[in-house]
């Protein structure tokens, strides 16, 4: 195995995941860490320079997810210095609200040890699944602190752990053709699509937000989602 | 037909409402329960999660208090003692695995004083092709694990071109994924040595090409993956233990 060629710096600079790190102050998790990079290293020696550092760091969050499976806690400490700030950030995007953002990210984590093994590293990133959990989570809660009629909806989702919420799958070319496939819709479509994705609106907030019916609100979507997985997919 | 059309219509666009989470009341309550039940509308909602996934990278990063992580340590200790600690199964297995590094190092020392009894074969050694150096006759042994332990010794008898592989308590079982071993040498890709069975010794006689890659300094690896092995020939999934051969 080469050392050289090889730094664990290369991959942290190069991946956007990694932009909130910050140094790890537990030595066996450091020494976990050059572990599984050593692995890197020896395993992937046919990777393209450009792609090393985000496939590192992908390969690396997936082992950390993978121990913390096993319950290694200072696997999740480390997962966590390396991916709160990413999460954060959508908590925060969701629920407008830093004490109920802060609340959420600490659901989130507790979620991963929990269920970190529902984790495919065959299916999805380890921050897509994470970031698909954060979203998730904090319109649970966004939607617990609603009113009353809602509250039995909100309440089954907080208790829905089920394995098949935290199923994503996603294909390599996604992030690149998702923008130019959104472009392509209609600006209402698209407006209305990201506004359900940042802000967790339901189909009747969004159709109030517009001002118009409900039925064109949801044919509006409806039409722009299966524009836009026909595009995804072309 | 146009019946079926439709209605496979109205379940892709269910999928991605659910995926989006647009869906209250009734409407959410049947994406539920065809997510559940429906592994074509499970799968399509996985995607579709998948697909809008990159829009959060729109989203700024924000650090967040230090006390959210206290809070969450707090948690993980009350869980910790409690009694019922109702881990699912294959975590309980993954940590007897892990936490077996005692049981190890008697194994190693056992398999160390075989290799050590055995009479060095001198045995004529295969033909070597022009650009591969003929395999070692040294026996060497790998320790594969991590900073969590040793998980498994691989030890190898080149003459025999046998590959023994010893797992102190039991492989977790996991239908949906394969353990798959493979050999890295040194500055090389890693090569396929086949998929590992559940049990707590393996054996294995290599092809005599295998073989020559078994030199001292290259390492052998353990990756998770689908079942049947790696579809690309090539690890695909997280290495869950790896170690280099030495001569023993």
């Amino acid at each position: 195995m080469n050392a050289s060629g090889c730094s664990l710096s290369a991959g942290r600079g190069s991946a956007e995941v990694l932009a909130g790190a910050v140094p790890n102050p537990r030595s066996s998790a450091s020494a976990g860490f050059s572990f599984a990079h050593r692995l890197l290293c020896a395993m992937k020696g046919d990777v393209e320079p450009s792609n090393f550092g985000a496939e590192a760091a992908r390969r690396e969050l997936a082992i950390l997810i993978e121990r913390v499976a096993g319950g290694d806690r200072a696997a999740l400490k480390v997962l966590y210095d390396r991916t709160s700030a990413k999460l954060y950030g959508i908590c925060l995007r969701v629920l407008g609200d830093e004490a109920d953002a802060q609340d959420s990210l600490q659901d989130i984590y507790l979620t991963v040890w929990k269920r970190a093994g529902l984790y495919d590293s065959a299916k999805a990133s380890p921050i897509t699944w994470l970031s698909v959990l954060a979203r998730n989570r904090s319109i649970d809660r966004l939607r617990a602190r609603r009113a009353p009629v809602e509250q039995l909806d909100a309440a089954l989702e907080v208790a829905d752990d089920a394995p098949s919420a935290l199923a994503v799958a996603e294909q390599a070319d996604d992030a690149r053709r998702l923008s130019h496939c959104l472009e392509e819709l209609e600006e209402r479509a698209r407006s209305a699509i990201r506004a359900a994705f940042f802000d967790g609106s339901t189909y009747p907030e969004l159709a109030e937000r517009e001002g118009v019916p409900l039925p064109t609100m949801k044919s509006w979507i409806r039409r722009g989602l299966l524009r836009l997985r026909g595009c995804l997919e072309r | 037909m146009s019946d079926k059309r439709d209605r496979d219509e109205d379940r892709a666009a269910l999928a991605a409402e659910h995926a989006l989470r647009l869906l209250h009341g009734e409407p959410l309550q049947r994406a539920r329960a065809l997510e559940a039940k429906d592994a074509a509308f499970a799968a399509e909602t996985a995607r579709w999660r998948g697909r809008l996934a990159p829009l959060a990278s729109e989203i700024d990063h924000a650090a967040p208090p230090g006390a959210v992580w206290d809070r969450i340590a707090a948690e993980l200790g009350a869980e910790s003692s409690a009694a019922n600690d109702n881990a699912v199964g294959l975590r309980r297995r993954l940590v007897l695995w892990r936490s077996a590094t005692g049981a190890m190092t008697a194994i190693a020392a056992s398999l160390a004083l075989v290799l050590a009894l055995q009479p060095r074969q001198v045995v004529s050694p295969p033909v070597p092709s022009p650009v591969t150096r003929p395999a070692s006759a040294t026996p060497m042994v790998a320790m594969l694990g991590g900073d969590s332990g040793t998980k498994v010794v691989a030890s190898w008898n080149p003459a025999a071109r046998q590959l023994v592989l010893a797992v102190p308590g039991d492989m977790p079982a996991d239908p949906a994924h394969a353990h798959e071993l493979w050999v890295i040498p040194a500055g090389g890709k890693p090569r396929s040595l086949g998929t590992m069975g559940a049990g707590k010794q393996m054996h294995m006689t290599l092809a005599e090409t295998l073989a020559r890659l078994l030199q001292s300094g290259a390492t052998i690896a353990i990756s998770v993956e689908p079942p049947g092995g790696s579809p690309t020939g090539a690890p695909t999934g997280p290495v869950v233990a790896a170690g280099a051969l030495t001569r023993a």
